[in-house]
Order: structure tokens, then sequence, then C-alpha cells
């Protein structure tokens, strides 16, 4: 899976599930600050991504670390290179 | 107050409660309903919904895609139209099911219609309500369990369908969405669950414990919902082919009520508070009283409602003669009509208008009694009592009371007896007067 294939999932998940205008998805977007999801958002962001993304997240320590967008990116690109290291 | 009666004697039940009364009904506060607001099988509003009773519209229709549950002979329903809903802001609306947007739209609209802005300051400490409803919304309880029942995997629940779930969702989703900080309760009483939420608030009210209450009900339409009466033989299953000659509330043809969906909710107010803004007053509410049959969970007892409806109106200090119209249950079911009418010609005789609103919207179930007591005030402003939609030839063991039939009767009604029934031995009697 490319950068660029997690990139537009990834913003299809916060268009659909927290009703964002895709305008506001800007790699640097602070996901509680700038795009105003809360505590029980992020439970239902995990959901659509292990949905979306068909990983298991819930207990991972590294979604602990996540503040924009980017590192959404960047952490669901190494669990799919973790998936197959080859790519 | 008597707690160890005189000389030394224990005080009877009934000193106690003699002094009981006398102490409360100088303080007892003047209840009245300032507000009203619905979403029914008839559309949004109070003035919709009379507007679709005046037109003898009936709000019932085939539920073809309910075809492929097994089992499910009742194929009718009465669907309210969700519109609008995204006007609430998504981080309110998350936590709401379908019934609970019914709650808070009928909410917002009860405010507005006692001159009340929804987006003032509503976090007095002194403003609650009460919402109730038979379960949560059973559209997130049914998704919930198809969710995680494949393979009994929690992972894939979302944060919300807990909140959507829960007994108090509707009234929960009320307050929190109007900020309300004062009393929030939930009646959980089926088909009665409406009337015991305006029965607690009037109490609330009365007693001085708040100024104003939002109270009401809410539900929504679901194959799971028509399925559990179904199953106790309680549907119409005659007119799939004719929906809109069904439900048939006292008549000869009748064979089973018809779910519907939608939410009631009054505004009630201390009739100070309300004089003090000068507020519009829709009616006075006299006098409530809810009871149990203690005897079966779904046979409908003649005993219990006759006794509800007794006490309802010693509580209101009124005679069965001084009631004008009575706004019944009736769902069109074989039983509970019998009883019901057999109830009011015990009490009234024969001489009080009677009707049944279902044959316009189905049964709402635990919204029913306040869509229809708004719809019988509304009524009841303009002197004109509506008549039981559906009802063609009164059944041979429903007879022996007025029944309002063909047309609506014009005449000047003050006071209303509202009857509320359910599963579960409930019965609960409203009586409102008209100011």
């Amino acid at each position: 899976m490319t950068k660029e294939e997690i990139v537009t999932l990834t913003n299809q998940v916060f268009e659909e599930s927290f009703e964002l205008a895709p305008e506001k998805l800007t790699p640097q977007a602070k996901i509680f600050e700038e795009l105003g999801l809360d505590s029980l958002d992020i439970v239902d962001l995990i959901v659509a991504l292990q949905k979306k993304f068909k990983v298991q997240i819930r207990e991972d320590e590294r979604v602990r670390t996540i503040r924009t967008l980017e590192d959404i990116y960047a952490f669901i690109l190494a669990l799919k290179q973790e998936e197959d290291p080859k790519k | 107050m008597l707690l160890f009666g005189r000389d030394g004697v224990p005080p009877s039940a009934r000193e106690i409660g003699k002094e009981m009364m006398n102490s409360h009904s100088t303080n007892l506060k003047r209840v009245v309903i300032t507000g009203m607001g619905c979403v029914s099988p008839l559309g949004r509003g109070v003035s919709t919904l009379v507007q679709g009773i005046e037109a003898g519209r009936c709000a019932v229709r085939a539920m073809d895609d309910w075809k492929h549950y097994i089992g499910l002979r009742s194929l009718v329903g009465a669907p309210a139209e969700l519109k609008d809903e995204k006007l609430i802001p998504r981080q309110s609306r998350r936590s709401m099911g379908r019934l609970s947007l019914f709650a808070v739209q009928a909410a917002q609209d009860a405010l507005i219609d006692a001159g009340i802005d929804p987006d003032s300051n509503l976090t007095t400490g002194r403003m609650g309500c009460v919402v109730g409803s038979t379960t949560g919304s059973a559209i997130s309880i049914s998704q919930a369990f198809e969710t995680m029942l494949p393979d009994h995997d929690l992972t894939k629940l979302s944060s919300m369908q807990f909140f959507h779930c829960i007994s108090h969702t509707a009234t929960m989703n009320v307050a929190q969405h109007l900020k309300l900080n004062g009393w929030v309760m939930a009646t959980s009483a089926a088909c009665a669950s409406a009337m015991q939420a305006i029965g607690a608030g009037y109490d609330l009210i009365r007693l001085g414990r708040q100024d104003a209450m939002l109270c009401g009900g809410a539900e929504e339409l679901h194959p799971t919902v028509t399925g559990s009466f179904d199953v106790l033989f309680a549907t119409s299953v005659k007119y799939n082919a004719t929906p809109t000659l069904t439900p048939r509330p006292f008549d000869r043809d009748r064979d089973g009520l018809v779910c519907g969906e939608g939410a009631g909710i009054m505004l009630l107010e201390d009739y100070d508070h309300a004089v003090k803004r000068g507020a519009r007053i829709h009616a006075e509410v006299l006098g409530y009283h809810t009871c149990s049959s203690g005897d079966h969970v779904s046979e409908s007892s003649r005993p219990a409602m006759v006794a509800c409806m007794h006490e309802a109106l010693r509580q209101s200090g009124l005679e069965p003669r001084q009631v004008d119209y009575i706004n019944a249950h009736a769902t069109a079911t074989l039983q509970g009509d019998k009883e019901e009418a057999e109830a009011i010609r015990e009490v009234f005789g024969d001489s009080v208008p009677v009707s049944s609103l279902k044959g316009y919207l189905g049964h709402t179930l635990g919204a029913s009694a306040a869509i229809e007591l708004s719809a019988a005030l509304a009524g009841m402003r303009q002197d004109r009592l509506y008549p039981t939609l559906n009802l063609e030839n009164v059944s041979p063991e429903c007879q022996g009371i007025h029944h309002i039939q063909g047309a609506p009767e014009q005449r000047a009604a003050r006071i209303v007896v509202k009857n509320s029934f359910a599963f579960g031995g409930i019965s609960a009697v409203l009586v409102c007067r008209m100011v």
C-alpha cells in the first residue's frame, strides 16, 4: 500500500466519520485542537481505521503518540510495512 | 407531621396520609403545559399533526422490506420522517439514535412553542427533563448485535453504540443537547412511558423541586419492535394489503395494533413561573395517577384501569360527570379495547365523548401519550374533538360509551382525561383543563 493510498483512505475516514471538509485535512492538522475530535471520537477513529486498513491497532502503544494526520499516515504506513517488509 | 401519634398511640396510615395531604396541600404548586412539540407519523410539529387528523389521514403503510423476517405476520407500520437532523451539531448528534433525534427535535419545538429559545441559557438547575421509551434505539441495539455476534468481536463496536442503546438515551440526549442541569430521568413503562414522564414532571414541579420540565416519550419503528407484539398475537395482520384501514380502535373488525414511531414532548411549568414570564398556557394539569394491576404482564385489566381513572379524578378534585372528553389509549387489540371501553363505561357511563387517535398514527408506544395529548389539546383549543379513524362499526363489547365517529364533534370541551396503558399491567391517567 502506497503512502498516497493511505492518505486517501485515512482522509475518507475523517470525512465519513467526523463530517470534516476535505480542505481541513492537511497533514499538519492537529486531531484534537484543530479537527475537533475528543476522547470518544478517538475510540471511533480506531474502529474505523481498523476496518479501513484491516489492521489491529487498539492495543498498540504507538496510538498514544499520534497528534496530527501525518502521524496517522506514518503509523499506518509502518504497520503495513511490518505486515510485508519487502514493500 | 405525625410521627408518633397522639397520647403515645402509633398513628394509622390513614392519619399519616391525612397529615401529609394537609401539610403539602398548602404548598403545592399549580402546573401548566406551556409548550408542545412532536415528530409524528403525520409529520413534524403539532400543527402538522392536527392538519393530518383534520384531513382524516392514516399514516400507516405497507412495510415491504420486512418481508424477509421469518414469522413476522404484521407487515404494516406508521413511520415518521426524520429530516433536518444534521442541524444538530455532530458532537451532540453522535450519541443520538433515531429515537433520540426525534426527541431532541420535539423538545426544541416544545421550547419554541413555549416562547423559549432552545439556545438560551437553560443551565439554571431549575429545569430538567423526563423522557421515556420502551427501550433504547431498537435500530442501534439490532446493529450492535449484528456487529458483535457473528464473531463475538467487541472491537468493531463504535463508542457511541452504547449511548444509542441505553434505556435513558432519549432523556440523556435531550438534557445534554439543551444543556439542562436539573432533574434528568427516564421512564421505561413501554406504551405508558410518556404518560409516566409527564406525571413525574408534574409531581416534581408541584412539589416545588423544579420550575419547568420537558416531559414525554420517544420510540422508533423496527421489525423487532413490531415482532415483539406479533409473537403475542397483538398486531394487526389482516390489512397488509390495505394498510390505511388499520388499526381500527373499538371497531368490530379490529385485529390488533400497528406500531408507529416519533416523539412527543411537552413543557410543564410552574404556573406562577409561566405567568411571570408572560407565557401562553395550553392547559393546566389537574391530576395524575399511575398504578399496576398486580395481576398479569400482558392481559389488560379493567379493574386497574377503573382504579387509575378514579384516583386521577380524585387527585383533580373532579367528578366523572365534569369531564368533557376522554382521549383513549385504545390500540385496536381485541382485549385491550374491550377492557378500556368497559372501564370507561363503568366510570363515566355513556355521556362523555371518547376517541382514540391511533387510527391516524398507529401506536407510537412510549411516545403515544404525549403526541396524542398534544393533538387532543390543540383540537380542544378549536372546540373540536376528533373522531376515531377506522371506527365504522362499534364492536359489541365496546358499546355503551359515547364514541366519536365519522366527523369531529364541535363542542367547547374544557376537561380532558388522557388514558395510557402498557404491558406489565401499567395504567397511567392524566387530567387536564384548558386554560
